[in-house]
């Protein structure tokens, strides 16, 4: 039943740039063996009947889904703009729900305990009110008007800045943010996460950025980002039950979880409930 | 209702955190700057994190993920994410009994309100030091029967669940987490030299090996 909406969702599954002839990826993908082979031109995907499964090469992955029926890939235009840096920052697996991983980075007053001293730091801990609306039009769910205090918001930030952030969720396994990129303050910068299910309660996230950034050596970007994951994780493999619980009685919300709160009624809606709990434990 | 023992009274110093399994129940045990302890259910009721990764702060315990903080009656007393909010009566953890009788510390998945019960431990007993064993309690209590002291006799099991070693007199208080995990909390009588704790302490070390070799066999 939770599988039926999650198998005509598209999912990166590998990197585009790891490609390349005699070199195949075994992973798994909704509790199904899957492999990757053929070249960043040609990809190929196969399941573990040997079928071939759909392959697309979009923002330096390589995408596939299950389904017969897939919903199309959600776009995102900076992918298109000639003057970014694209920088795929490899894969993280973490034994936690998809959805968890996804709601984990929609989270913004996390950042003073968790990233310390980078993401935030206290005393500036408080989240003022921002806006999230659930656009029917797209089906997606948008956070607005987010500013919050940084020390280091980016690798290219010099100093600490209050950092506008505006997030999207295009899919219930997919994020992506719009923050304010430091050495040009009109145009925002771009990090999204697209979180591979291997199961219900284990993911791989690859993180990916489209930064207007000309100076930062790769590996540094690619590092900074690492970091940032690896503190999730040790959250996120430590939140009981494994699975997002989308009975609202199981956790309780403040002002601050207004994203967390409209991505849990927008799953429900849909009934995307691969990697959730929809029953109260 | 019963006790389990999850630890040492001087292994939770004041402002520390640990985690303790009791009766396949997670929680976090915690000790404010006056010593005085708490047991709750392991899981920040805001999302779901364990409260073991947590921190005491002004003698409340605060979650590591967005910094809540909770007091010692398991009430949510203050939301960093909004300072001038008074937390709501219904953020609180889950809350249980807790007491500490010879040195151990002993905790119950039951209301913190109910009186806690432990075993009758002898008189004159302080804690020498705590093993984890990869054995269940059973193989733990039939190796410790079975495994020689300082190389010559075998213990020879007391009145009050004492343990005789030669001269010295110990108690094994166990915790079975599963069935194949056991914390064992070894008490010795007060009046023991250095010399034999050392030799009781290499002791603790041959019975877990004889009854985690017990326990591979067996499985």
């Amino acid at each position: 039943m939770s599988l039926d909406y999650a198998r005509n969702d598209w999912y990166a599954v590998a990197l585009a740039g790891h490609m390349g002839p005699g070199i195949t990826r075994n992973t798994q993908l909704l509790g199904t063996p899957i492999r990757i082979s053929g070249t960043a031109d040609a990809p190929r995907v196969t399941d573990d009947t040997g079928a071939e499964r759909p392959a697309v090469i979009r923002y330096d992955h390589v995408w596939t889904t299950l389904g017969d029926t897939p919903r199309p890939l959600f776009d995102i235009t900076e992918a298109d703009e000639p003057d970014r840096r694209f920088v795929p920052c490899g894969a993280v697996r973490v034994r936690c729900s998809p959805l968890r991983a996804v709601e984990n980075f929609l989270d913004i007053a996390h950042f003073p305990f968790v990233h310390t001293d980078i993401l935030g730091a206290e005393p500036h801990t408080e989240v003022a009110p921002y806006k999230v609306e659930i656009r029917d039009d797209v089906d997606e769910v948008w956070a607005t008007q987010i500013g919050f205090y940084q020390p280091q918001a980016a690798k290219s930030a010099t100093e600490a800045i209050t950092t506008q952030y505006e997030y999207r969720v295009p899919a219930p396994t997919s994020a992506v943010l719009y923050k304010t990129c430091p050495p040009r303050p009109e145009a925002w910068d771009v990090i999204a996460i697209f979180v591979q299910p291997v199961s219900p309660e284990e993911c791989i996230v690859w993180p990916w950025m489209a930064l207007i950034d000309e100076t930062s050596h790769f590996a540094d970007l690619v590092q900074f980002q690492q970091e940032i994951f690896l503190q999730d994780r040790s959250i996120l493999e430590n939140q009981l039950p494994v699975r997002l619980p989308l009975d609202p009685r199981m956790e309780i919300p403040t002002r601050s979880d207004m994203t967390s709160v409209a991505y849990r009624r927008w799953l429900k809606k849909k009934g995307a409930f691969y990697g959730a709990l929809t029953e109260a434990a | 209702m019963t006790s389990y023992p999850v630890g040492l009274t001087r292994d939770l110093a004041e402002n520390r955190v640990m985690r303790a399994q009791a009766g396949g129940v997670d929680m976090v045990v915690w000790r404010n700057s006056k010593g005085a302890l708490a047991a709750w259910n392991n899981r920040c009721p805001h999302r779901g994190m364990r409260l073991s990764h947590g921190f005491v702060r002004g003698d409340r315990l605060a979650c590591l993920y967005h910094g809540w903080h909770y007091g010692q009656n398991g009430q949510c007393a203050y939301v960093p994410a909004h300072p001038e909010l008074d937390p709501p009566a219904s953020i609180k953890t889950q809350t249980y009994a807790v007491s500490e009788v010879a040195g151990v510390i002993w905790v119950a998945p039951t209301d913190a309100q109910e009186a806690i019960e432990t075993p009758a431990i002898a008189a004159g007993l302080e804690p020498l030091r705590s093993i984890t064993a990869s054995a269940s309690e059973a193989a733990i209590t039939t190796a410790s029967l079975q495994t020689a002291f300082s190389g010559s006799d075998l213990p020879q099991a007391g009145a009050n669940g004492l343990l005789h070693l030669g001269e010295r007199q110990i108690a094994l208080i166990c915790n079975q987490i599963d069935a194949t995990s056991t914390q064992v909390h070894v008490l010795i009588d007060a009046s023991a030299a250095l010399s034999d704790r050392r030799a009781v302490s290499r002791w603790c070390d041959a019975l877990r090996r004889a009854a985690e070799t017990m326990t591979e066999e067996s499985a």
